[in-house]
């Protein structure tokens, strides 16, 4: 499949609200206090407000459901949606719920993502999907993102 | 983005069902009845019943709802879903791309709990055809 790069994108997360067992799995809230992100088409901030409601599944497997509003520089506002996998050897998430520095390489974060915006420089990423590979540094994560051509 | 191959899914659909414009758009379904999928790791058949519930955007691209199950030739279920689009005004070719996700019981089939995949879709003589890879 081909790809480019769309943009990386960093966000910070605030303190986690942990809702605890629930019957799908173990629910925490990340809320997303700020954030950049910048590619060859696009850059600009990430708004507060944005979250990422994850659930721990009974296998291992954590589930990402990422929304944020970003902000370019020349003052679009971009909807994003993002569904994500993380999973790995317990030791490294073990050291990635510690905030160690961990290899990205060592485990698997994966997401899909949609974008929505009213903007027509950027009507482009509404007809479009998108992939990204997910770093979890200690502050919050930083994902690759690639538009699928 | 690395990928690799995972299936190549073929679908047989019957007559759109066009239930019309609604709140986000026209509202179509396209009813599946069966199918076939094969890959190095799995293969088998497309159970009748599923569908993709799609939705005709104002700027003209389908937005694309699928659930369908599969059934592998030793005998495991897997219930396949995807999101996705199709813009027949792309420019070149049609973009149609989804993006499928997996849930299983049977073990040997686990790793298709634990990945994420992209989908190349072609409307083939004989109806849609999704060339899936995994996302490693």
């Amino acid at each position: 499949m081909e790809s480019r790069l769309l943009m990386t994108m960093q966000v910070a997360v605030a303190g986690p609200q942990r809702i605890g067992a629930v019957p799908h799995g173990t629910r925490v809230t990340a809320p997303i206090a700020s954030g950049h992100f910048e590619g060859p088409r696009l850059r600009g901030k990430v708004l507060p407000g944005g979250g990422d409601w994850t659930l721990l599944r009974a296998d291992g497997v954590l589930e990402l459901d990422l929304r944020v509003t970003l902000e370019t520089d020349d003052g679009a506002l971009i909807h994003v949606a993002s569904f994500g996998l993380r999973h790995g050897p317990p030791d490294v998430i073990a050291a990635l719920a510690r905030g160690d520095r961990v290899d990205p390489a060592t485990y698997y974060f994966r997401t899909t993502l949609r974008f929505e915006t009213s903007h027509p420089a950027y009507g482009f990423l509404n007809r479009l999907v998108a992939v990204s590979s997910g770093d979890r540094r200690a502050a919050g994560p930083l994902y690759t993102i690639d538009e699928i051509l | 983005m690395r990928s690799r191959p995972l299936i190549t899914l073929r679908l047989t659909t019957a007559p759109t069902q066009h239930i019309g414009p609604g709140p986000h758009g026209t509202r179509l379904t396209f009813p599946i009845t069966g199918g076939s999928f094969d890959g190095d790791r799995l293969r088998g058949t497309v159970l009748p019943g599923g569908d993709d519930w799609v939705i005709q955007r104002a700027d003209g691209v389908l937005e694309l709802d699928l659930r369908i199950t599969l059934a592998t030739d030793d005998g495991a279920l897997v219930h396949m879903t995807f999101e996705g689009i199709r813009d027949d005004a792309a420019p070149g070719s049609p973009y149609f791309r989804t993006l499928p996700r997996f849930e299983t019981a049977d073990a040997r089939y686990a790793f298709l709990n634990r990945l994420l995949a992209v989908g190349t879709g072609e409307l083939g003589a004989d109806g849609p055809v999704h060339v899936i890879e995994e996302i490693l």
